[in-house]
Order: C-alpha cells, then sequence, then structure tokens
C-alpha cells in the first residue's frame, strides 16, 4: 500500500538508448511537495535537465504524467500532462490532454512515466499491468496517429488499449508536433510530438487492471459526488448545459467576438464581422453528430463532428474546439467552416498542434499580403488571405515539412527570423510560442496572462475568467478587499496582477492534480478551499487541508516552472508582449482604441511573486518561502538571484 | 410490486464512463473499471458508445448453465445476484450469456455483476448524463414508445409550434 491515497504508486523510467526499462517506487516526498502531473515534471525536469540540454537531443527528456485525481471519481479525471524542455520555444513545455490514455495508465499501476536517450529504430512503449516493454516501431513510422492507433490495437488483439502516439508532424521534427491519444485528443501546445520523435518514439500503449483507492475513502467519495451535485444541481447547472455541455469550446466563438477578443486576421483585429457563418450554432446545426467526454467528466463538453457534404464528405474528426476553429477561419478571414474542420481533422491524423499551425499560415498570409514573401518564396502558392485550399494545402505541407512548409515548421519566430526584412511584425508570438485566442487589447488581464506565461504567448497557465465573463459574485467572494466594478472591468489594467498571480497557482495545482480548467474557471465553480479538501481527503496528505498551505503549494509549482526558465536565461524581457498587442490599437469592435499596459499589471504580479522589477529575478525569500531554498542556491551561483 | 430494470439511453451516453467508477466503488470499495458490473463499450475512433450490463433476463440462461445454482433471484429487487461462496469459477456464465452481463473478478476469480445496488443502482445516481434510468419494466414499453413518438412530433411540428 502506497503512502498517500490516489496514487499508483510505481513510476517507469526507460533509457532508450539503452533499452533500458526500470520501474520504482514514486518518490514519497516528490508527490508531497509537487503532488503529481505537471507540478511533479517541473521537479524532475527541474533536477535531470542541465541548461546546456538541447531541445531535440537524446539528453532531453519527456514525462508523462498523471495527478493523484487521475482515475478516480472526483470529476473530471481523465487527464495527463506531458512536460519537456520545448523544441518549439527552447524553454519550459507543457501540454496536457483528456480522454482514457491517463487512467488507463494509473490502472496499470504508475503515476508517470519518464524517457530519456533516443532509440536506434522507431519503438513503442508496451505496458500491461507488470509487463512493461519496448517494441519495434518500424512498421508504423510514416503512419498517422488514427492508423497508427488502430494497427497498434490490432497487433495485441485488444481493442481496449489506449494509446497516445505521434503522427507525420512528430516525425519531421515540426517543432509544434503534438502527441495524440484516443485518436482526437491533443497534448497540443510546445511541440512535446518532436521531442518524441527525436527520441524515435512512435507510441506508449497501456492497458492496466489495477484499483485506486483514497486515503479517506468514504468522505472522498462523498465530496466527489458533491462536486457532481454542484454540476447537475448548483447554481451553475443551467450555464453549464446552456454553454459548454451544448456548445463545447465553440460557444467561445460568439462570447469573444462579442467582447471584442476573437482574434481576427492574424491578431490584428479581435472582432470578426462574418461570426454568423463561423459561430457556435452554425457549427452545431451543420456539422456535429454525437456528444462525447473525457473519462470521469462532469461537464461533458466534446463532440464529433463530420463534414456531410461536398469533396471532403465523411471528414469526421472529435472538435473542433474554439482554438482551432478560431485559427482556421476569422484569424486567417475564412468563414467556410469545412476548411476548420477539414484542417481540424488533418491536424489531428498528423499529430500537430491547430493553435500553431494555424498562427503560422496566418502569419505567412500576413507577410504575403506585405510582400515580404512571394510566390517565388511559396514556390508558387498565392497565400491570399481567407483562401481555404491554399490553407489545406499548407497544412500538409507543413506536417511533412514539403517545400514552403518546411519554414513554417520551424514556428513564426524562426520563420520570421529567416524571412528577415522585419517579418516578427507579423509573428504574432511571445518567447518563441504563436498567440492563441485570446488578445490583451480587449481583455487586459489576458494581456499580462501571456506576457508571464512560462510556456510563451498562451492562456492555460492563468486566463481570468472573472473579468472576461463578468462572473460578479465570484470577483465580489474572491477578492473583497477591491473593487467588483474595477476587477470586472475588462479594459481597466487595476488588480489584474493580482488576479493573474491568484490564477496562475491555482491552475498550477489544477495541472498537478490532474483536473480541467473548465470547472475551475469556465465556470468557477472549484477554488481554493475545494482543492485543500480535494487534496486531503485523497491523499491524506493533513497539511494541505489548511488552504494557505495548498496556495503556497500552487505557488511553489508555478515558481519553479518559471525558475526552470530563469536557469536558462529567462530575465525580466522575457515578461513582454508583441508590439501588435501593445503598440497597434485595436482596430474595431468592443475594444477598438485600446492597446496594453502591461507596467502597472506586471508591476502587481512581481510584488506578490518577489521579483526584481529591473531584472526579473527573484528574491531568496520568495522562493525559501514556498520550500525552494536549493532552487535559490542554485540561482545564486548563476547570479540570478537578487537580495531581498 | 413490479421489478424496476436498468434502461441504457445509448444516445445520450457521452462515454464518460463514470458509471463504472461509481459501480466500482459500490461493490468493491475502489475505483476500478475492470471491477465495475457495467461498462460503456467505445468504438472511440468512430464515436460510438454503448453502455452494456445484465439485463436481468426472466428466463435467465446463466442461471440455466451455473452447476453449482450460484446465481439466485433477489426477491425484493428482482436482480439475478452471485452467491460467491457457491461460485466454482466455471465462467459457463459468461459463455451462456449473450449480452456480456457477466464478468470474472480480477483477484477472487469469480463471477460478478449487476445486482441493481439492492434498488439503488449507484451507476444511475451518478450518471451526468441521465443516460441510465431505473424504471418499472411494466412501464417501459410505453415510455420507450413516448420516447419515440416525441421524436416523430417535432418532426411533424405537433409539439412544437401552436400549442400554448
Amino acid at each position: 500500500m502506497y503512502k498517500y491515497g490516489g496514487y499508483a504508486g510505481k513510476y517507469i523510467r526507460v533509457d532508450l538508448s539503452e533499452r533500458k526499462i526500470r520501474v520504482e517506487e514514486t518518490p514519497p516526498e516528490l508527490v508531497h511537495d509537487y503532488l503529481g502531473g505537471a507540478g511533479l515534471a517541473a521537479r524532475l525536469l527541474w533536477d535531470e535537465v542541465e541548461p546546456e540540454v538541447k531541445p531535440l537531443s537524446p539528453q532531453n527528456k519527456i514525462i508523462f504524467a498523471t495527478g493523484p485525481v487521475t482515475g478516480t471519481l472526483f470529476p473530471p479525471s481523465g487527464r495527463y500532462a506531458v512536460v519537456s524542455l520545448s523544441p518549439l520555444t527552447g524553454h519550459w513545455g507543457e501540454a496536457h490532454a483528456g480522454g482514457a490514455f491517463s487512467p488507463e495508465l494509473k490502472y496499470a499501476g504508475y503515476d508517470f512515466i519518464i524517457l530519456e536517450g533516443k532509440a536506434e529504430k522507431p519503438v513503442y512503449l508496451c505496458i500491461e499491468d507488470d509487463l512493461v516493454e519496448l517494441r519495434d516501431a518500424s512498421h508504423l513510422w510514416g503512419k498517422d496517429t488514427s492508423k497508427t492507433t488502430d494497427l497498434i490495437c490490432a497487433e495485441n488483439g485488444d481493442p481496449e488499449i489506449k494509446v497516445a502516439c505521434i503522427g507525420p508532424a512528430g516525425e519531421n521534427l515540426v517543432r509544434y508536433a503534438c502527441v495524440i491519444n484516443d485518436y482526437y485528443r491533443a497534448a497540443g501546445r510546445t511541440g512535446m510530438g518532436a521531442v518524441m520523435g527525436s527520441k524515435n518514439l512512435k507510441a506508449i500503449a497501456v492497458r492496466g487492471s489495477g484499483d485506486l483507492k483514497p486515503a479517506l475513502p468514504e468522505d472522498f467519495t462523498k465530496f466527489s459526488l458533491g462536486a457532481f451535485e454542484r454540476h447537475a444541481r448548483g447554481e451553475w447547472a443551467e450555464y453549464i448545459q446552456s454553454t459548454s455541455r451544448t456548445y463545447g469550446t465553440t460557444g467561445l466563438m460568439d462570447s469573444m467576438n462579442a467582447i471584442g477578443r476573437l482574434p481576427t486576421r492574424n491578431h490584428y483585429d479581435g472582432y470578426y464581422p462574418e461570426i454568423d457563418k463561423v459561430g457556435s450554432e452554425e457549427i452545431r446545426k451543420c456539422f456535429r453528430v454525437g456528444h462525447k467526454s473525457c473519462f470521469g467528466c462532469a461537464i461533458q463538453c466534446k463532440y464529433i463532428s463530420r463534414i456531410k457534404e461536398g469533396k471532403d464528405a465523411r471528414t469526421q474528426s472529435e472538435g473542433p474546439e474554439y482554438e482551432t476553429v478560431m485559427a482556421y477561419t476569422s484569424n486567417i478571414l475564412n468563414s467556410d467552416l469545412t476548411v476548420a474542420m477539414r484542417a481540424n481533422y488533418l491536424c489531428n491524423i498528423y499529430g500537430m498542434d491547430t493553435i500553431s499551425s494555424g498562427a503560422s499560415i496566418a502569419f505567412a498570409m500576413e507577410c504575403y499580403e506585405e510582400g515580404l514573401i512571394t510566390r517565388g518564396t511559396t514556390e508558387g502558392l498565392e497565400l491570399r488571405w481567407g483562401d481555404g485550399e491554399v490553407t489545406l494545402k499548407l497544412v500538409e505541407m507543413i506536417a511533412r515539412r514539403e517545400g514552403f512548409g518546411d519554414l513554417l515548421a520551424e514556428g513564426v519566430r524562426e520563420a520570421a527570423k529567416r524571412i528577415g526584412k522585419g517579418a516578427e511584425r507579423y509573428a504574432i508570438e511571445m518567447n518563441g510560442l504563436e498567440a492563441s485566442g485570446q488578445d490583451g487589447r480587449a481583455h487586459k488581464s489576458v494581456g499580462l496572462t501571456y506576457a508571464v506565461s512560462v510556456r510563451g504567448a498562451d492562456h492555460l497557465r492563468s486566463l481570468c475568467i472573472i473579468d472576461e465573463l463578468g462572473f460578479r459574485g465570484k470577483a465580489k467572494e474572491r477578492f473583497p478587499q477591491y473593487d467588483t466594478n474595477l476587477v470586472c472591468d475588462l479594459l481597466d489594467e487595476r488588480y489584474k496582477g493580482y488576479l493573474v498571480a491568484d490564477q496562475e497557482a491555482l491552475f498550477a495545482v489544477c495541472d498537478a492534480l490532474i483536473v480541467c480548467k473548465y470547472g475551475v474557471m469556465w465556470p468557477p465553480i472549484y477554488y481554493w478551499e475545494d482543492f485543500a479538501r480535494l487534496i486531503h481527503l485523497l491523499t491524506g496528505m493533513e497539511e494541505y487541508a489548511d488552504v494557505e498551505e495548498t496556495k503556497r503549494l500552487g505557488e511553489r509549482m508555478a515558481h519553479l516552472k518559471r525558475m526552470f526558465n530563469i536557469r536558462l536565461g529567462w530575465n525580466k524581457a522575457n515578461d513582454s508582449l508583441h508590439p501588435r498587442f501593445t503598440e497597434e490599437a485595436m482596430p474595431s469592435g468592443p475594444g477598438k482604441g485600446q492597446v496594453v499596459h502591461l507596467e502597472p499589471m506586471l508591476k502587481e504580479y512581481y510584488e506578490v511573486r518577489g521579483y526584481d522589477w529591473d531584472s526579473g529575478y527573484p528574491t531568496p525569500s520568495a522562493l525559501e518561502s514556498v520550500g525552494l531554498g536549493d532552487v535559490a542556491n542554485e540561482l545564486k551561483k548563476m547570479g540570478r538571484l537578487v537580495t531581498d | 410490486m413490479q421489478p424496476k430494470m436498468l434502461l441504457v439511453d445509448v444516445g445520450r451516453c457521452t462515454g464518460c464512463r463514470i458509471c463504472e467508477l461509481a459501480c466500482s466503488w459500490a461493490h468493491e470499495g475502489v475505483f476500478n473499471p475492470l471491477k465495475s458490473r457495467i461498462s460503456v463499450i467505445t468504438w472511440r475512433k468512430e464515436g460510438i458508445d454503448i453502455p452494456m450490463v445484465c439485463q436481468q433476463c426472466d428466463t435467465p440462461l446463466c442461471q440455466d448453465t451455473c452447476p453449482t445454482a450460484a446465481i439466485f433471484r433477489d426477491g425484493k429487487t428482482g436482480a439475478l445476484v452471485v452467491e460467491e461462496n457457491r461460485c466454482i469459477g466455471c465462467r459457463m456464465c459468461i459463455v451462456a450469456c449473450p449480452f456480456g452481463g457477466f464478468s470474472i473478478h480480477t483477484e477472487r476469480h469469480v463471477a460478478i455483476k449487476c445486482d441493481l445496488c439492492e434498488g439503488e443502482p449507484a451507476c444511475v445516481k451518478y450518471c451526468p448524463m441521465g443516460a441510465i434510468e431505473y424504471v418499472p419494466v411494466d412501464k417501459v414499453g410505453l415510455a420507450k414508445k413516448r420516447a419515440g413518438a416525441k421524436r416523430l412530433s417535432e418532426l411533424l411540428s405537433l409539439v412544437t409550434k401552436g400549442v400554448s
């Protein structure tokens, strides 16, 4: 019996170069201090991946981590994290996905897998309870993610096997290749699929039959039942039913356009006049054929979509999510939803992030319009805004690294560098990661979220939603010390640094448990008190019953991810935004005329975190107060610690 | 009193498998889908999810084939229940059942199946989609006819239009 409840109790370490597999007990002190998921992976990466390691070298390590909630009754419980040094950004890489792969890994008996080295030939890791072995994957290399999953199930004679794999994009080291599990679920961002590809690791296949037990079973189950009740009959029941459960994330197309932050024309604008053609009701009416869910979820926001007519008829995939629809409609000025459906399908089977691939195409279209690239550069392709055919062609060229696609496969930061002529003006990225579907000009706090996100221009480390969607009740309840009107004012920078810091620590706990951010931010059901109670009842770690201690846990993990980047050379200059958000006023919509004033928000954020205003480095007390004294010592030796 | 049955609405199931967690918890005190008496069978690529569970047949083939008479009908719920200390683990019930109503317990190696939780099925309580109902057997035929008729009536706009 493992020391703490909820955990499987073991982990797998694979040296791909030596073909060595070791199974060991999950270190109790590691889960005590970092819980699981991305938190635990942060500590492993800090301890084991030295700053001089190159992302696509055998020395880099890749971690697949579940959390204590995974596979249990607390909703939702189907997610896992993939963490590595990112080949897209060169710093902290982290991606998450739902589905059923993660619980299966827990039932097989493992909390996480850490892989290092590089296999001589393509392999896949096969796990069935105590049996853990590397198998030849030569026959799978080159196959798309769907076919790969089919073949692995077929050759093992077991349709219940859960597979996480890469497609051709990962094999071709497309810098934003992703990991796809359960056919359609993408651990999408920061190029985790390329890390797998660089290691000749095609897939992880898993079947498990073991038990999971909470530390305080009766109370935990009662608490979980209560969580279901809060989704089904509580104050948010109707909201969930009419938004996420009915439209999935695509409902955000309409609501984001309504507040003027639906990225349009490569993030030039935040308002898309043709929203009616690409809105959530249109998607539901024209494409939806089935309702789906991740494992153990009480929200159930997943859908199966199918193109019903035309030359791509019968194209079917799960999704598309809001981010994909945004990336392949408004942000490239395309109002034909079938293009987004097809792009979603292609990205899933090739194993490629829809956000970064769509953003790369938007970047190329703007460069083409501005004359920075011509038909000579693109080998005859005319990159006109909204051209669906060219867009879909580019998706495949990127995944295969063919022609001009080879350049876009590097991500927009590198592509802009190679194009030159000031192309970085149109490369809407921060710290190497292409911007996702937000715009700080019409939602100020997300400007800060992007600037300080450890993985680059991305919302999922600290997106604040009480201001975004105007949850005034929650604003009052959570931040009674601040003026609720200002907290909820999308266009006002005041207090947003405090909100973002709070949300960042909260999300760090989500990503360690692991629970989905739906139910935490949208709608805002779970908060600190819930996680404090959850961790205590599930794991039996009594100290976390104290809300302050759970907050300290969240802060510890948030700090550590940043310190990983600081050790790689990150400093204050990295906490910045693309000039499109800070210098170019929003052209239209509710955010018209707005730019992001980062400084006041950043000041608040630094104040909470204890970072030095000039350097962005931490003070010793900031790190020591969350139990990261050893991290402070290492940074001190590098001269990246300031005095208190 | 008429017995009640688990009625699965396949169209509502999304494949979240919360029923499996609730069931394994209720019967075994652990979370483990393999110890659940109900299983959602999934064709993930095609997007099909179908929960499978014992139908509590009136003429149970499992009971007929059981060589030790370990399967009996519960007087209160009408569920077919396995008396574990009589079960010899011969798996004939698995062979006989046309619906996969039985599994073999991964550790105790006895037959396990749905026992309707003494009249309060855990799967029904937890299903967020209302895809599993516990309904009286004599009402189920008419209830399904009404559900089918409702779809037809919507097609014919008899319900949605013209009635205040």
